[in-house]
């Protein structure tokens, strides 16, 4: 289905981030009655105002940085919202762009419903896909009307706006975003799934999601945000996660090669509660990715499988943090990384265990693969540990490849360029293949080698 | 018509800028097993690398042919296109990379329109059933956690699926209990009564004369620092069982050899 077809039919602000544009945006959600906004005009004030005061996180860990937010351009974007009536949603919504389905063959993935955004536009097709009745997923703004006491509990409250720069900026020009509530008991066998589409015009997208399971729910959530335009997509994403409840959140962006893609996303667990997230950092030209998980009740358990793949000119910028606040919490990190041309990545992993924490047990594993001369990848881990009868292990590695992998393949006869394709994607095995469905494995396979071929060419 | 064979012609290699072959001269027949034996050290593995294009192994001299033709300074993945196959002594794991796929894309690279996806899962089965070896071995990573036998094992599994014109075995057979030592027996002579293995050459790296009861050797060379001193019949590495090496080196210090 070609992109063209969801023209955005609404009024649009050129983007820039200052206030004259804020209150612009703020009027022009105020006269339309479709209503796209979730965040009151005074909370967008006061984050936008914490916006102007904050710093632009600097390049001070990892001293070979250089990518420099202070001079991060979002002005001449188009900034909208609201809604687009459509006869079906487009076939493969995982494709990497809208009009190349029959090139995307392994890029769909069974859907339990969703949204699907063209910037930050829902499109609402005439059949939704049939979803369990007692699970609900809203664009964030219907949410608040239909939902408002449950979403003022969990909107904003586990990403700081007062200290998060970004999520200040996410909140200040919302104008998309998501409510997805499994009630407590509910297990979802299918995915739900999160499109956010770069329209072919460059788009300011600021989504905020939430995800909320009772206890005892069980869920997939992914969100995607493919496209070729250039766009910057700046958003949040909230999970609360109930006594028992199970989520996999898997975050995928295929984002367009100069589009900027900054998000924050916090999953706070409940007693015995699972977390899992799996990250794959694929697209985009900067990505800044935080991923917090705490882990607030006894036994609460967090897995963060993550990946990036930067090539070209791509900068990758990631950092998680787990915090064991409770006795019994587990969590395992495992990060794989790499980058070719003049790919550049920061990672900092964060374990927080704090002193009433007994026996709890955390590990962290990351590992990065440079491909060329020209790419850098830092890796800074942080244990803090206050108490004593715990487990923590952190293990951390950066090469290229080795020599000896590449010559048994050779000698078996595979050329030097495929040996390397294939160590390569067999590095980031460890991290692929802890993400939750066959379907997904492979669509990140399949990312992972278009974008070694992307690299080949370039050479 | 091009020459038919392996031959090593006054060889020489470094390693570190280090001389360890100081003239090689052995030629391997299609069809036929030379054995070669030499305390540690003594230049074996080097041979088998120069051999295979390893980049660390710099030929200073001489030359290698297969089939008449010179590898010079052919990529590794070339000598294995023309028909070269070794086993390592101490093979490479790639985590990551399964089995099935590893020896799909080496088939693929080295018999490019050759078998179909059934068929090589079939021959697959096959090799895998002579081995002795379990199918689920497939899903898991190249060498990867894979105990001492377990490697030396795959190694033959690649050997019988990639049917080389000339395999060089590099103590294929150490480390190997008696049941996997047989395995192995049977593997390459299962390969070697077939149509694609019938003219394979090898070269067969053992400290041990037991593995040449299951695969007889028609040759038997030592060597010692880096110079092959002593060729003969398979009887030859009966002597060295017993008597060791000390008897060679002295003939060897003293010239007569
Ligand atoms: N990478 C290297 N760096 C330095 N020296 C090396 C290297 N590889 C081999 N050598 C040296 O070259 C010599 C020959 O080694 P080689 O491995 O060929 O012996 P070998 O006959 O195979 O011994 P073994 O029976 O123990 O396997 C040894 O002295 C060894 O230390
Ligand atoms: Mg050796």
């Amino acid at each position: 289905m070609p992109s063209s077809a969801f023209a955005q039919s609404r009024a649009a602000v050129a983007f820039n981030d200052d206030e004259a544009t804020l209150q612009r945006t703020i009027a022009l959600l105020e006269e339309s009655d479709d209503h796209g906004g979730a965040v009151d005009p005074d909370v967008r004030e006061t984050a936008f105002a914490r916006y102007l005061a904050l710093p632009a996180p600097g390049a001070r860990a990892g001293k070979n940085w250089r990518y420099d937010y202070a001079a991060l351009e979002v002005a001449g974007l188009s900034w909208s919202s609201g809604r687009q009536p459509v006869a079906a949603l487009p076939q493969r919504p995982g494709a990497k762009r809208l009009d190349d389905d029959a090139s995307a063959d392994n890029l769909s993935t069974a859907n339990a419903g969703g949204l699907f955004h063209v910037g930050a536009t829902v499109l609402e097709p005439r059949e939704l896909p049939s979803l369990d009745p007692r699970v609900t997923v809203l664009p964030l703004a219907d949410a608040r009307r239909t939902h408002g006491d449950v979403v003022a509990g969990v909107l904003h409250q586990l990403i700081d706006f007062q200290t998060d720069r970004f999520a200040a900026l996410a909140t200040a020009f919302q104008n998309c975003g998501a409510f997805v509530f499994v009630p407590a008991g509910v297990q979802l066998a299918e995915p739900l799934v999160l499109v956010f589409a770069s329209a072919p015009d460059p788009a300011a997208v600021f989504p905020q999601i939430v995800v909320v399971l009772g206890d005892g729910a069980r869920a997939t959530v992914i969100e995607r945000h493919i496209g070729e335009s250039e766009s910057f997509i700046c958003g949040t994403v909230e999970a609360h996660v109930g006594s028992g409840a199970q989520l996999d959140y898997v975050a995928v962006q295929q984002a367009g090669e100069s589009a900027r893609a900054v998000v924050a996303r916090s999953a706070r667990c409940e007693a015995r509660a699972t977390m899992r997230w799996h990250l794959a950092e694929l697209g985009a030209g900067l990505a800044r990715t935080t991923l917090e998980t705490r882990l607030e009740g006894e036994g609460a358990n967090a897995a963060i499988n993550a990946l990036f793949f930067n090539t070209g000119m791509q900068h990758v910028d990631l950092a998680t943090t787990v915090r064991h606040e409770r006795g019994h919490t587990t969590s395992a990190t495992i990060v794989r990384s790499a980058a070719n041309d003049r790919g550049q990545g920061r990672y900092l992993g964060n374990i927080i265990i704090r002193p009433h924490a007994h026996g709890s047990d955390a590990s962290l594993r990351d590992d990065a693969l440079l491909l060329s001369k020209r790419a850098h990848i830092d890796s800074i881990p942080a244990l803090e540990i206050a108490a004593n009868d715990v487990k923590a292990f952190h293990g951390a590695t950066v090469g290229s490849i080795d020599d000896e992998q590449l010559f048994y393949a050779q000698s078996r006869g595979i050329g030097r360029g495929e040996a390397e394709r294939m160590i390569a994607l067999g590095f980031f095995e460890p991290a692929v293949a802890h993400f939750p469905s066959e379907a997904l494995r492979n669509e990140v396979r399949t990312a992972l080698d278009a974008k070694l071929d992307e690299a080949t060419e370039r050479a | 018509m091009n020459e038919r064979g392996l031959r090593f012609s006054d060889l020489r290699a470094n390693v570190e800028s280090k001389e360890i072959l100081k003239g090689i001269d052995l030629f391997v027949e299609p069809g036929r097993v030379h054995a070669l034996m030499g305390p540690n050290g003594s230049g074996k593995s080097t041979l088998a690398f120069a051999a295979a294009g390893h980049p660390n192994y710099t030929v200073t001299g001489g030359t290698i042919c297969l089939d008449g033709s010179n590898l010079g300074d052919l990529a590794p993945d070339k000598r294995a296109k023309a028909g070269l196959f070794l086993s390592f002594q101490y093979p490479a794991a790639i985590p990551g990379v399964s089995v099935a796929n590893f020896i799909r894309t080496a088939s693929q690279a080295v018999h490019p329109d050759d078998l179909t996806p059934a068929k090589f899962r079939a021959a697959i089965f096959e090799k895998l059933d002579v081995l002795d070896m379990d199918a689920a071995l497939l899903g898991r990573y190249v060498n990867d956690g894979f105990s001492g036998g377990e490697k030396k094992r795959l190694e033959m599994l690649q050997l019988a699926m990639l049917a080389p014109k000339y395999a060089i075995l590099d103590e294929t057979d150490s480390g190997l209990d008696v049941d996997a030592l047989r395995a192995v027996g049977d593997s390459v002579n299962d390969m070697r009564k077939s149509d694609a293995g019938r003219d394979t050459g090898f070269l067969i790296i053992t400290h041990y004369p037991r593995i040449l009861q299951y695969i007889t050797a028609d040759v038997v060379h030592i060597m010692l620092d880096g110079r092959i001193v002593k060729t003969g019949g398979p009887e030859l590495a009966q002597t060295i069982e017993r008597e060791g090496y000390d008897r060679i080196r002295e003939e060897a210090a003293a010239g007569a050899l």
